[in-house]
């Protein structure tokens, strides 16, 4: 026991070990992304820039104004001012505004909206040198729809992430439950 | 500020120094002001709260539906955790209990949490005191983590995900896959960090003998976790009140002797190995099931599909959005969960009304920032730096 420590201690051989790992380290694939020429696309429902749903039919946005978006924000940075419109016999806002500098990103708008009227678009690079920039009202909104999430995309998203199946007499068949991984060629 | 005179008659006298706020190796905004005599620490004092930010108080100004991101910003490194913490405080308080299947899931959330709070641990930690291969080598991992994190709940730090009687959405068959992949690579990967510095002479030396604590002292000054078992005390809170499926699977607590720096990393060291494990069994026995609590409608917002349709289910999503649930017991509620820093508990106060009368976050950070002049003082300026490492502490959640 004392010799082994012995010719531990003379021969370095934790370290040599050590050294052993690094240098077989560099004969494997590096696994270092160069970020801004790489890019790794965010995995579906991430929660990224904010958009309002245009919708369809009408061509418009689908926002009902009622307001609950703007109540469950945790930051209080979603801000309505909504008037009744007599010819159309509705409410509908006047303008709709998102302080993206202020917005934690939590997703809490999307889950409380009741007509699915604004999601968060998986874009995360939108950097700018003014704060005006980041401040979206209802047209930017709109247009980071046309530009993100259009057609078959958004309402994937809204299916998938947002409005979960889950009534209790449903079965629950298509879960995902453990299943042996399979062995993989070598 | 003693004056001596040293051996060969030079006059000496005690140097204050000022560490941090803005200092790499104190994790964040902590500040010690550190009483010099040559090379020893002969006082040591930490100051806290340059975090500051409320979160308690903020905690009252919203429901209990909208308060859970502020839980994220506590220990931001391991932010699933302090949202398991929450929601099951809060559903003790309402006296729900999450479906199985939910249960599973956020126990296989917290432990990834853990793991991912463990690599950022051992990577800073071995940084600080000079071994840098580690810090790159661990993050390879914790990017895996935080891939795979990202695929289930859509954000890669502030998750977000539990909900109160549930979680958010279920997993997906991939994220599965690839998670059972990533646990039975993750011990090997383990085993090379550890051929990295465990029988280091430097590290070794750095860590031998620095920071003794003893078992009775350390339950003394409230620690917790790793901090509190590398002195031998077996008190795990998964163990000792199991909540989720704690009770359900198999795993080791691992405890050390000396109660020194060395022996606290074995601990957490071996905690990942554990955390894997936990993980494995979990994804093997996870049943299929409802994963949102579908009997506590007062409480849990009620599926969209039902909320399109029906008047009740549009009501109960109103009311419990801008008021929070109208049917909330009256009563206090106090519910520890272990997290990778130790025994994060909420105690929950409620006056009926939709929001917390007051909501009390137990840190383990600040407990553990505490004993940072028991550990300091007398050993030597460096061994500030293991010490500080060794508590494991985020400024985050120490200053809430």
């Amino acid at each position: 026991m004392r010799l082994k420590k012995a010719v531990k201690t003379v021969f370095f051989t934790e370290i040599l070990q050590g050294m052993a790992l690094t240098l077989r380290s560099m004969f494997s694939h590096a696994v270092t992304r160069q970020y801004p020429k790489e890019k790794r696309p965010a995995m579906p429902g991430f929660r990224g820039m904010h958009a309002f749903v245009r919708d369809a039919k009408t061509g418009r946005e689908k926002c009902i104004a009622c307001g609950l978006c703007g109540a469950v924000c945790p930051s209080q940075c979603i801000h309505i001012y909504t008037r009744e419109d007599d010819l159309e016999q509705k409410k509908v806002i006047d303008r709709y505004e998102i302080e993206a500098l202020r917005c934690v990103y939590c997703g809490f708008c999307v889950e409380a909206c009741p007509v699915g009227a604004i999601a968060l678009t998986e874009h995360y690079e939108y950097s700018d040198y003014s704060r005006q920039a980041l401040y979206f009202d209802k047209e930017k909104l709109l247009d980071n729809w046309d530009r993100m999430m259009a057609g078959k995309k958004g309402e994937e998203y809204f299916e998938k992430f947002w409005f979960p199946k889950r009534d209790s007499f449903r079965s629950y068949d298509g879960q995902a439950v453990f299943r042996k991984p399979k062995e993989e060629a070598k | 500020m003693g004056e001596a005179v040293g051996e060969k008659g030079f006059q000496t006298k005690e140097l204050t120094v000022s560490m941090g706020p803005q200092h790499p190796a104190t994790h964040g905004v902590l500040k010690l002001v550190l009483d010099l005599d040559g090379e020893t620490v002969v006082k040591c004092t930490p100051y806290v709260g340059y975090l500051h930010r409320g979160v308690e108080k903020l905690g009252e100004n919203r429901t209990y539906f909208s308060a859970l991101p502020l839980t994220d910003r506590l220990d931001y490194i391991s932010s699933m955790s302090n949202n398991v913490g929450y929601v099951n405080a809060v559903e003790t308080l309402f006296g729900i209990e999450a479906p199985e299947r939910a249960k599973y899931i956020r126990t296989i959330c917290a432990e990834m949490s853990r793991i991912s709070s463990h690599i950022i641990w051992v990577a800073t930690h071995a940084l600080d005191i000079g071994a840098m291969t580690v810090f790159l080598y661990s993050f390879r991992e914790r990017e895996w983590i935080l891939d795979l994190f990202e695929m289930l709940t859509g954000a890669r730090l502030t998750v977000s995900y539990p909900r109160i009687g549930g979680v958010r959405n279920d997993v997906s068959q991939e994220f599965l896959d690839s998670l059972y992949k990533f646990v039975l690579e993750f011990p090997g990967r383990v085993d090379e960090y550890e051929t990295l510095i465990d029988q280091n002479r430097i590290w070794l030396q750095r860590t031998k003998g620095i920071g003794i604590i003893s078992a009775e002292e350390a339950v003394n000054w409230g620690l917790t976790g790793a901090t509190l078992r590398g002195s031998g005390v077996n008190y795990d809170v998964r163990k000792a009140n199991p909540y989720d499926v704690y009770d359900k699977v198999q795993f080791d607590v691992p405890l050390g002797k000396a109660g020194d720096v060395y022996d606290r990393y074995r601990c957490r060291m071996e905690e990942l190995r554990q955390s894997a494990r936990i993980i494995k069994q979990c994804i093997e026995q996870i049943p299929a099931g409802p994963i949102l609590a579908p009997e506590a409608h007062k409480f849990v917002l009620p599926p969209k599909e039902n909320v399109l349709k029906s008047m009740e289910a549009l009501i109960h999503h109103f009311i419990l959005i801008t008021k929070g649930p109208l049917t909330a017991p009256v009563g206090e509620v106090y519910s520890a969960t272990e997290v990778p820093k130790g025994e994060l508990g909420f105690y929950i106060v409620s006056d009926g009304s939709g929001k917390p009368y007051r909501m009390r976050v137990r840190a383990p950070s600040f407990v553990h920032a505490s004993v940072l002049p028991r550990l300091s003082e007398g050993h030597l300026l460096a061994d500030v730096i293991a010490n500080i490492g060794t508590i494991d502490i985020v400024l985050g959640e120490c200053d809430r």
